[in-house]
This record gives structure tokens, C-alpha cells and sequence, in this order.
């Protein structure tokens, strides 16, 4: 990991839906660095997420992504951010093939009223490949299984040829054997591509396995670090309250939380 | 057999309906796609009382119809920016009280003025020279705009947010596209009348849906659809004396029937919000 600084948060204050979502945000997240972001329903998860992506700005303090700051943050610079959504259900009759899903992720870089042309078309194929997705690029996206569709929606943000990839809760509503394959090839474009990695969940189980730093919210900054700093009863106690179990599996620290959005 | 080809209104009546089922079925596309269809609907009754505003005050119709249609969409897509209601509410708003205010204005008017029925209930027989160049230079217009931001409209009909994240200028693109539905309305009102226009934007794009693989294909199919409804609702009406715009819905519908009966896609998944 290089410590040269991609995203910057100076004692940062976001607002979502009028109220005070996230509060004096202050750190630093680097080049090629994997890191997970957890915390309780209402933490501010989402509204980093959003913050990151340019669509909200601070109403106070500063965030700087690349050499940008966020309130001037232009399509130009949108577009060297990749972003795979929290899944929603797709209409399984929307007219679309996954190879044309992908080709969205060239748009921005594209500009207005620019058409795709060969290098973009390698490009997706080149994405669809890495996802290995590449033999069903003229099946319609509406008939994937939910897996498949994250895996397409994932290479239509490396399409994007992006610096940095948000990915809001990827494994969410997936089943386990899926689930880890999701995990590996996320693992597999983070070295691949060289990318700086934010992974919003829930799942403090498997962001542990796969992050480097892990950054522990409840509407301000409450910890970050290595998992095996934050991983721990009286780190997550604070947070998720009492009812934190930390247990060992292979050697892992293993978390239980009693909260029905947290099981492990 | 094709002698009604040699009269100027048929002439007219081909190549006005040729235009406007062009413009709304394609558009439709995207206003099916994104769910924002009730915005035709809207437009289409704003637009009227527009008509109506104009009879009464003895100026000229289009103007009228014009500002009317656009004031619906630029008061949705204020209240909808704000996130202060659902976008329906503004839109079941204006609908009711422009209606309103056509009722009021015809009330108004003295003696009957058959004129302002034929906005209310569609003539495409009776379409001027001066209204098909109104016709044709905004559907070229609207065409061209639509084919320069094909893209844009594409993603943003796809997931907005996803678009604006990505680098696109979503919010603008979208009260660009707003505007344009709205104006392709405005355009298709005489002939197909304030009551019928919807129709016009919803099912050709709906029953196309049915068939298309990918937008394209929706696209080519919800343009042939349309011109070939519009076209056949004409000669009917030629042949048998019959409403055109009435007729023409007719046969639109019967397609889109055709179409969710027999393309053999999973049904119950077009998403038409607010109506």
C-alpha cells in the first residue's frame, strides 16, 4: 500500500433527509487500500457512500477525493469512481442485454452525445470477462439470478476504468455459496485493477476476512484500523452494545451480534 | 382504391400521424421504461385548458397549449427536486385543477364552439397546412434531441442514480426528457385529442416491451406499432366515418392485447406509476 492520501475528510458534516447524518468526519483513506465500513442501521453507512460518489456535500468541514475538492466534484471526476448500488429488484422485462448494461459504465468517461466505439466495446468485453460473465453478454440482465447481476454490475464499474470502487452491501439477499464467490471476485478486481476499495455492509464476518482497514461508524468515526484492532468486545461493545460476542473460528475472531440485521 | 391519397387533409392526416406516432411511441419508450408516464396525462389535460384559455381570450391555441404543458412539468419536477412529495401528488393536482380550469373556460365562452371538442376528443382529419408545419418542425426537433442524447436518456431510464453517478448530469437530462414528453403531447393533442393522447405514449412503447431483447428493438417496434395504428386508425376513419383518435387507440390496444397474450415474456412487470 502506498500512503499517498486518495480521499481526505477534514472534520466533515453531512446532512441526508434534513437530519445530521454523519458528524466531524476526519481521515484519510489511501491508494489501493481495501476498506470496510461498518456500523448499525442509521450509522451513516449510506451517506459516506453518497458523500463519496459527490452526490451530497459537507455543511461543514471538507472532503477531498483525488485532488478535488467534493463541493466542485465534476462528472469528469464521477467517472473515475465505480459504484455498485445496494441491489434492487430489476424489472425482469426491461429491455436490456448485460453487454449493454456494462457499455453504461463507458458513458461518463464518454461525455455527452459521444457514441461507444471499438475501444469501448473492448473494454466491456475485456470487464465482462474479468467477471467471467463474457459468454452471456447478449442474454437480457432481467433473466440473471441475483448473483449474476451483481457480477455484471460489476464489471460495468470497471468499465468505468475507475481509481476508486463503493460497493453498498454486494452480498446482501445472496446465498452463501454465491456469496463467496462474490467475495472472491471482489478480492480478485481490488488486486487486478489496482483499486482503492470501499465495501459498505453489514457483514462484519466477511469484511474482516477481506479488508484491510475497517472503518466502525455510529453517525461519527468511532474506530478505524486493522480488523483485528476493531474486532474486538470493547471496540464494537460501544457501538452495537452488550450483546457483542466475540468468538473464535480457524483461529478468527468470529462475531455475534443480537440484532436481527446482524447475524452472523 | 387509393384515390382518398389525392385529397390535402388525407395527405395531412397520413403524414401528421406519421409524425406524432413517430415522436410519442419512441419517447413513450423512455416514459415507460422510468415509470414517469403520468406525466403525459397530465401535460395532456394542462395543455387543454390551455386550448380552452386561448378560445375564450380569442389569441392563438398553440402558444397556450404550449406554456400550459411545460408549467405541469416544471411545477412536478420542482416539487420532486425538493423531495417534498411523491411526484403523483403534484401531477393529480395539476390534472384536476387544469381540467377544472377547462370546464370554467368553456362555461364561460358563449354559444357552443365545436373547435375547442375537437382538442378534447382528437380530429386528425381536420389537421391545417399551418399545424402540420408546427407538427413537423417540433417532431424533428424532438427526434433529433432524442437521437443526440439516446445515451443519456438510455442510462438515466435504466437508474438515475447510478447515471448521475457516474459522471452523467442525470437531473438535467431528466427535466430535459420531461420536457420533451411534454411537448411531443402538446404536439399530438389536436389530433389525437387531450383525453386519448396518453394512450398514444403508453401502449405502442408497452406492447413493444413485450417482444424487445434490448432498447433498439423497443425502439424500431414501438415506432412501428404506433405509425401502423395510427395509419390503419385513419383510414378507417376515412372508410367508415368513424373517431379517429378513438380509432386509432383502438387498434394500438388491440396490439398490445396481441402482444402480452403471445410474445411469451413474463407479464404483470410494465411499470406504468400513478395510473
Amino acid at each position: 500500500m502506498t500512503t499517498h492520501p486518495i480521499i481526505q475528510f477534514s472534520h466533515a458534516s453531512f446532512s441526508y433527509n434534513g437530519r445530521v447524518a454523519l458528524e466531524d468526519l476526519t481521515l484519510d483513506l489511501h491508494e489501493g487500500e481495501f476498506v470496510g465500513v461498518i456500523g448499525p442501521n442509521g450509522s451513516g453507512k449510506t451517506t459516506l457512500l453518497k458523500a463519496l460518489l459527490g452526490l451530497i456535500h459537507p455543511v461543514s468541514g471538507a472532503l477531498q477525493i483525488f485532488d478535488c475538492a467534493c463541493q466542485a466534484l465534476r462528472c469528469e471526476h464521477r467517472a473515475r469512481i465505480g459504484y455498485l448500488p445496494q441491489k434492487e429488484k430489476v424489472d425482469p422485462n426491461y429491455p436490456i442485454t448485460n453487454l449493454e448494461v456494462v457499455m453504461m459504465g463507458r458513458y461518463g468517461a464518454l461525455g455527452l452525445m459521444k457514441r461507444p466505439g471499438k475501444k469501448d466495446r473492448e473494454i466491456v468485453l475485456d470487464a465482462l470477462d474479468a467477471v467471467d460473465m463474457a459468454d452471456r453478454k447478449d442474454r437480457p440482465f432481467g433473466h440473471l439470478s441475483g448473483g449474476e447481476q451483481q457480477r455484471v454490475l460489476i464489471a460495468r464499474a470497471l468499465a468505468q476504468r475507475p481509481e476508486i470502487l463503493l460497493l453498498d452491501e454486494p452480498t446482501t439477499g445472496i446465498d452463501a455459496p454465491t456469496q463467496s464467490r462474490l467475495v472472491e471476485l471482489i478480492q480478485k478486481v481490488h488486486k487486478d485493477y489496482h483499486l482503492t476499495i470501499v465495501l459498505v455492509t453489514h457483514d462484519i464476518n466477511m469484511i474482516s476476512g477481506i479488508a484491510e482497514t475497517i472503518l466502525l461508524l455510529k453517525t461519527k468515526l468511532h474506530a478505524l484500523g486493522p480488523p483485528a484492532e476493531i474486532l474486538t468486545k470493547q471496540v464494537l461493545s460501544p457501538v452495537y452494545g452488550e450483546e457483542v460476542i466475540v468468538a473464535k473460528r480457524n483461529q478468527q475472531p468470529y462475531i455475534i451480534i443480537h440484532d436481527e440485521h446482524h447475524h452472523a | 382504391m387509393l384515390e382518398f391519397l389525392s385529397y390535402g387533409f388525407m395527405q395531412r392526416a397520413f403524414l401528421a400521424s406519421l409524425l406524432i406516432a413517430l415522436v410519442c411511441s419512441t419517447i413513450g419508450v423512455f416514459a415507460v421504461l422510468r415509470g414517469i408516464t403520468f406525466i403525459g396525462a397530465g401535460t395532456a389535460h394542462a395543455a387543454f385548458a390551455g386550448v380552452c384559455f386561448a378560445f375564450l381570450a380569442g389569441i392563438p391555441p398553440f402558444p397556450m397549449a404550449v406554456t400550459f404543458g411545460l408549467s405541469t412539468v416544471w411545477v412536478t419536477n420542482y416539487v420532486q427536486e425538493k423531495g417534498k412529495m411523491n411526484p403523483d401528488v403534484p401531477i393529480g393536482v395539476f390534472y384536476t385543477f387544469t381540467m377544472a380550469l377547462a370546464i370554467l373556460f368553456i362555461g364561460l365562452m358563449e354559444g357552443y364552439r365545436p373547435e375547442v371538442f375537437a382538442y378534447l376528443f382528437g380530429s386528425i382529419l381536420s389537421v391545417s397546412p399551418s399545424d402540420l408545419v408546427i407538427i413537423l418542425i417540433l417532431s424533428v426537433g424532438i427526434l433529433l434531441i432524442m437521437l443526440l442524447f439516446f445515451k443519456e436518456f438510455h442510462f438515466i431510464s435504466f437508474d438515475q442514480e447510478m447515471a448521475e453517478a457516474s459522471g452523467i448530469p442525470a437531473k438535467r437530462l431528466n427535466f430535459l426528457l420531461l420536457n420533451l414528453i411534454s411537448l411531443a403531447v402538446v404536439i399530438a393533442l389536436k389530433a389525437v385529442g387531450a383525453i386519448l393522447v396518453f394512450a398514444l405514449l403508453v401502449i405502442p412503447a408497452a406492447a413493444a416491451q413485450q417482444w424487445a431483447k434490448n432498447m433498439r428493438s423497443m425502439m424500431i417496434y414501438s415506432a412501428l406499432i404506433g405509425v401502423g395504428a395510427s395509419w390503419t386508425g385513419v383510414l378507417f376513419s376515412y372508410w367508415f366515418d368513424v373517431p379517429s383518435g378513438a380509432t386509432i387507440v383502438l387498434i394500438a390496444a388491440a396490439i398490445f392485447l396481441f402482444s402480452v397474450l403471445f410474445s411469451g415474456k413474463r407479464r404483470g412487470s410494465i411499470r406504468i406509476k400513478g395510473y
